[in-house]
């Protein structure tokens, strides 16, 4: 167990170095640097002379990607090219913004899918079931901006409840953001809930129809019992995957999102600093996605072993 | 992502049997057929591919030509659904644009599927370093956010359908990798292959005689899967605007041009949100009719 | 107080082109007419002329949406990643540009040149504080612009301006007269100093400006934050007197559609920068919080052919591609008919030096030009992007325009990111727009003369550019419109430039929002209000 852990955690390890060389090597191959993508229309070759010089970019890039390496194993990021402020941060702050639709809609998806879920597999084919597959099936088939587009329309400018945008910046109190994450949450919810929606009912169906639960039936234990003591933590083993998943994507993928309602997270951030060929801003992002995506991983694995204790003997083959 | 999902798909695939005939194939067909959700998905999916053939036979207008005087018009007897800014029959657009649509997603689809299918094949069967080392490799490309991969392909090679195949490719084909290895995994270690390499016949053949017949179904169900979230995936993109060149008919680009004016012209893009929706609906549950039909675990695979 | 004085510092004014003004927006009408048809004018109203105009409350905050102009943007007005919408609220220059395009006083008074142009003396204006209390005096002025022609800073204006001022030719006699020594005559010499680069800091404040912003200007800062939120609250003691408003508050979003949605939800009161193609602004205007205001001719929009790029190199091409096209069309198509006939020329119509040279569209001689060229059935590739939302349109009815003499022309979206890094001045044929608001003679120098570092289509012309220093050396005032108005003609019949037309910029602002006015590059911060 103990040694599986460590196994996992050097081959994380690993995994986020490699993701930080392939960053870094495909930025180097963006057209253009930030010091012309900085002045845009103003790109003098007189200016951007001056700016490159400025940003120490004449160096070669092997020079600039061990510095950075050694840079972050002692907890710095660096300095952004284009705001000259420290990368960590920055970073920090929109972690922190993200984190908070992200927490908000995970537990919203969960919540509902996991009721959504259980009542489709109980009434398996018949009309709750039909009734939520079909809106799980077209939730899972709009793109969310589409999803958020429409919110935008209903509840920001048909009848104003919401604000439509962000006005806040990445530095703003919690509690000034929460009125604003309402909307981006519901927006992503609905595409989260689709997916884990079948995934919760297929385990209840799977478990529903297994031996122990026909044990417990036969004991005389009432249908909302069994579900609740017995079927659901079953149910739950396979979903944690999903929700897993589904973490390290909203960290990671909501840019479409959080750029329709101006929302000052990763996303927001990753598509300035792409913009802009911000290379530290970009690695830090990377890294810090990775790092997201496989503790993720992790967690859902270690969950699923406390969960099942056949699989905490097993020295898995497949790795 | 992570391994016992894989164990499970790859049994999925042990279980259909390792005698792929004809014989299976019709029990496949009738599976398929009995079941309505699998025919209408893949109804919808024949009614996309058939309206946008016959587009230019179904609409007197051109998709592309301007007609300012007849911009913005809400839906009345000659635009159906009304036309855009530039006085484009908005019907028409939509049409042509499954054209796109349909071209791409397909072609970027069966990229990933056959690279991804091809990789995991091999590094199932040669194991070893290569395996490792390819496992590893695909983790940190799994790793990175995919839409941050997607915009940094697109910047440096511009946008255009051939750098989406492209993108789509490479963000697609190491989740289709890990999903075929396991697959593969699960038909490497039987008894004809482990016989096949005791002849000493080499991996090629083995490859194509004893594993590919064997996880044939994985690999279907994970194209019909892929290409619903590719369908969904190159239509942000357009929105986005790294996707089509105008006045390509797209429906994404065509939601990215009309959504401000969803007040004043709502089929503008309405219409195409529902083309997107319905082709994408049609795939999900074609993919579902096919899993069902071939005993492969697809809900669980999606993660 | 005096006016700037009439002798040769103050061009003679062309006669206003109201009529032709009056005409085309006569046309415009009758297009929109047919487009809208009986049920579209039902479902929404025709987009206002102007911005309302009334008495406003007394004080009031105006939020405003505005593009970041990166995430380290300065209020270093010398810098080209200035927050534009701070400056004029923060500072004066010491001369700025009226609506007709005639240099007027801000800080500066009254100024005029040497005998032979070699030497300016401007008159400042007595009993001006900058917000941090201190007198300003013609030591700021002297500092300011000598901060701008360092070639360490690299300001955007110390590439037009560094080759006409001597810095150490810059005198301050006394506290109320600046003098300036340039390098070679020049008459023009005022109405390039009207940039929003060119407002007056203290002097010695360089390394502090970007971030305390203090000028003369109407509004003080209150704060700012780069790529981020900001307000300017009002200055009491403002020398033209205090602005109506109590603040100006500032956001920044990148996303024009995140711009347009806040107005549309009454987040904020006034979207800066940001032209709205014609289908949002029918959305805005139909809007009960909303409407829309023109800036009028704000923008000029411009196909540049690349003059060092094949087939562009030969001027039988350029001029072909050039008589191939009907103005007309692109305006109906990509400004619904409500722009005004560019003519292939830069210069705004109703400005001072503007010709009216244009050559007429005329497919049949577009096709001898290019079989005599070598160049039959023409295939071009036409960049464009989502960066304005009239590049497409433009593009497409370029391309419909020219199909008639044989020039098939592909159009191709690039990424608005990296659209002035990788396509402008990279690729053969694009889409692009200025604002307008550069005097005739910075504007012709800057994008035409040989060699300058906005010179988009490469074009490179002895004559034109021996047009323009003639130009500056010369007193007399209508000798110096004739010879600008030469420079154009090389402009229109040899250049590389396809200007198919001017456009109104359309912004969306509150309903609540009065007194409006934008033009060129001067905003009105004095007087804009609130609805009572």
């Amino acid at each position: 167990m103990l040694f599986y852990v460590t196994r996992r955690l050097l081959s994380a390890v690993v995994t986020v170095l490699l993701a930080s060389v392939m960053v870094f090597a495909a930025v180097q191959l963006l057209p253009g640097d930030v010091a012309t993508q900085v002045l845009g229309q103003d790109a003098t070759p007189e200016a951007v002379a001056a700016l490159r010089d400025q940003m120490d970019l004449n160096r070669p890039a092997v020079l600039r990607f061990l510095d950075w390496i050694a840079g972050v194993v002692r907890g710095d990021f660096g300095v952004s090219l284009v705001s000259g402020e420290a990368v960590a941060g920055t970073l920090w702050l929109h972690l922190r913004n993200t984190m908070l639709i992200a927490v908000a809609t995970v537990a919203v998806a969960v919540t509902s899918s996991i009721v959504l879920g259980v009542l489709a597999g109980l009434y398996r084919d018949r009309w709750p079931d039909t009734v939520i597959s079909t809106l799980t099936l077209i939730g899972m088939s709009v793109p969310e901006f589409v999803v958020a587009t429409l919110l935008v329309l209903a509840l920001s400018i048909t009848v104003p409840v919401l604000p439509a945008v962000v006005l806040d910046e990445a530095s703003a109190p919690v509690a000034d953001l929460l009125p604003a994450i309402v909307l981006p949450t519901v927006a992503l919810s609905v595409v989260m809930t689709a997916y884990i929606v079948r995934m919760t009912r297929t385990s209840v169906i799977d478990v529903m129809a297994g031996e122990f639960v026909t044990t417990a039936r036969l004991k005389g234990i009432g249908t909302a019992r069994v579900v609740v003591r017995h079927a659901l933590p079953s149910a739950l083993l396979p979903t944690l995957n999903v929700i897993a998943m589904n973490v390290a994507w909203l960290v990671g993928g909501v840019a479409v999102v959080e750029n329709v309602f101006n929302y000052p997270g990763v996303g927001q951030l990753m598509l300035e600093a792409v913009h802009n060929r911000d290379l530290p801003v970009l690695q830090a992002i990377a890294v810090v996605s990775a790092v997201v995506y496989v503790l993720c991983n992790l967690a859902a694995d270690l969950g699923a072993m406390a969960l099942n204790p056949r699989l905490r003997t097993g020295e898995r083959s497949t790795r | 992502m992570s391994d016992p999902s894989q164990n499970r798909a790859g049994d999925g695939g042990q279980g259909a049997g390792p005698a792929p005939a004809t014989g299976a194939l019709r029990r496949t067909l009738r599976s398929l057929t009995r079941s309505t959700p699998a025919m209408v998905g893949l109804g919808l999916v024949a009614l996309h591919v058939l309206l946008a053939l016959f587009a230019p036979l179904l609409t007197p207008y051109s998709p592309t030509a301007n007609t300012p005087d007849q911009a913005l018009l809400g839906p009345g007897a000659d635009h159906w659904a009304g036309t855009d800014a530039l006085g484009r029959d908005v019907l028409t657009r939509v049409l042509y644009g499954g054209q796109y649509a349909l071209v791409v997603s397909f072609a970027a689809t069966a990229c990933a599927v056959a690279l991804g299918t091809l990789l995991g094949c091999v590094t199932a069967l040669r194991g070893g370093w290569f395996d490792d080392a390819l496992m590893r490799v695909l983790d940190a490309v799994l790793a990175i956010p995919p839409i941050l991969a997607l915009l940094v392909v697109v910047t440096v090679l511009g946008a255009g359908p051939a750098v989406i195949v492209l993108a789509v490719t490479i963000v697609y084909a190491p989740q289709v990798v890990r999903v075929v290895r396991a697959a593969a995994l699960g038909v490497a270690p039987l008894d004809y292959v482990t016989a096949a390499r005791a002849r000493g016949e080499r991996t090629l053949p083995i490859l194509v005689r004893e594993v590919l017949p064997n996880i044939v179904n994985v690999v279907a169900v994970e194209f019909a899967m892929r290409a619903s979230w590719v369908v969904l995936l190159i239509s942000s993109l357009s929105f986005l605007g790294f996707g089509a060149n105008p006045p390509t008919p797209d429906w994404g680009l065509m939601v990215s041009e009309n959504r401000t004016a969803m007040v004043v012209v709502p089929w503008a893009s309405l219409a195409p949100i529902l083309a997107l929706a319905t082709l994408v609906v049609g795939l999900n549950l074609s993919a579902d009719g096919l899993s069902k039909a071939w005993g492969v675990d697809r809900v669980k695979e999606s993660s | 107080m005096p006016r700037s004085p009439g002798s040769a510092g103050n061009p003679p004014q062309v006669p206003r082109r109201t009529a032709l003004l009056g005409g085309a927006g006569a046309f415009g009408a009758a297009v929109l007419l047919p487009g809208c048809g009986s049920s579209g004018r039902d479902e929404a109203p025709p987009i206002p002329e102007g911005a309302a105009t009334g008495t406003t409350a007394d004080g009031g905050v105006l939020r405003m949406a505005r593009p970041p102009a990166s995430q380290a943007e300065t209020l270093d007005p010398a810098s080209s990643l200035s927050a534009y919408e701070y400056l004029g609220a923060l500072y004066n220059r010491l001369v700025r540009m009226d609506e007709s395009g005639q240099v007027t006083p801000d800080l500066a008074t009254e100024w005029e040149p040497s005998e032979d142009g070699s030497t300016w003396t401007f008159r400042l204006r007595d009993g001006v504080t900058f917000h941090d209390g201190t007198p300003f005096t013609s030591a700021d002025a002297a500092y300011t612009l000598r901060r701008i022609v360092d070639p360490g800073l690299a300001s955007p204006q110390g590439t037009v301006l560094e080759p006409l001022i001597d810095p150490n030719g810059l005198g301050t006699p006394e506290p109320g007269v600046l003098v300036v020594g340039l390098k070679e005559p020049n008459f023009e010499f005022p109405a390039l100093l009207t940039s929003y680069h060119c407002y007056v800091i203290p002097e010695d404040s360089g390394d502090t400006i970007g971030r305390s912003g203090i000028g003369t200007g109407p509004f003080r800062l209150d704060t700012f934050s780069p790529g981020g939120r900001g307000r300017v609250v009002a200055n009491g003691d403002h020398w033209e007197g205090p602005p109506v408003l109590d603040a100006v508050e500032m956001f920044a979003m990148t996303d024009i559609q995140a711009r347009v949605n806040a107005l549309m939800a009454g987040q904020v009161d006034l979207v800066s920068q940001t032209n709205l193609d014609f289908a949002t602004a029918r959305v805005v205007g139909a809007s009960e919080r909303a409407t829309i205001a023109r800036s009028v001719n704000a923008q000029w929009y411009v196909l540049p052919m690349l003059t060092t790029a094949e087939p562009f190199t030969d001027p039988r091409v350029r001029r072909a591609m050039k008589h191939a096209y009907d103005p007309r069309l692109v305006i109906d198509v990509a400004l619904q008919g409500t722009g005004v006939v560019g003519n292939d020329n830069p210069v705004p119509p109703d400005t001072p030096y503007w010709t009216d040279h244009a050559l007429e569209h005329d497919p049949d001689r577009a096709r001898a030009l290019l079989a005599e060229a070598g160049h039959e059935n023409l295939r071009v590739d036409l960049y464009t992007s989502s960066y304005d939302p009239v590049f497409t349109p433009m593009a497409l009815a370029y391309r419909d325009s020219v199909a008639e003499a044989g020039i098939d022309v592909t159009v191709r979206n690039a990424s608005a990111d990296s659209y002035y890094t990788q396509i402008w001045m990279q690729r053969p044929l694009m889409a692009t727009y200025w604002y307008t608001g550069r005097p005739a003679d910075q504007l012709l120098n800057q994008v035409f003369r040989s060699g300058s570092s906005y010179n988009e289509t490469a074009w490179s012309n002895a004559d034109f550019d021996t047009l323009l220093d003639d130009a500056r050396r010369t007193a007399d005032e209508d000798r110096r419109r004739t010879l600008y108005q030469d420079a154009q003609l090389l402009v229109v019949e040899e250049g590389g430039a396809m200007t198919p037309m001017f456009a109104d910029r359309l912004v969306g602002l509150s309903r609540d929002v009065l007194n409006y006015r934008e033009y060129g590059f001067e905003f009105d911060y004095l007087n804009i209000g609130l609805r009572p």
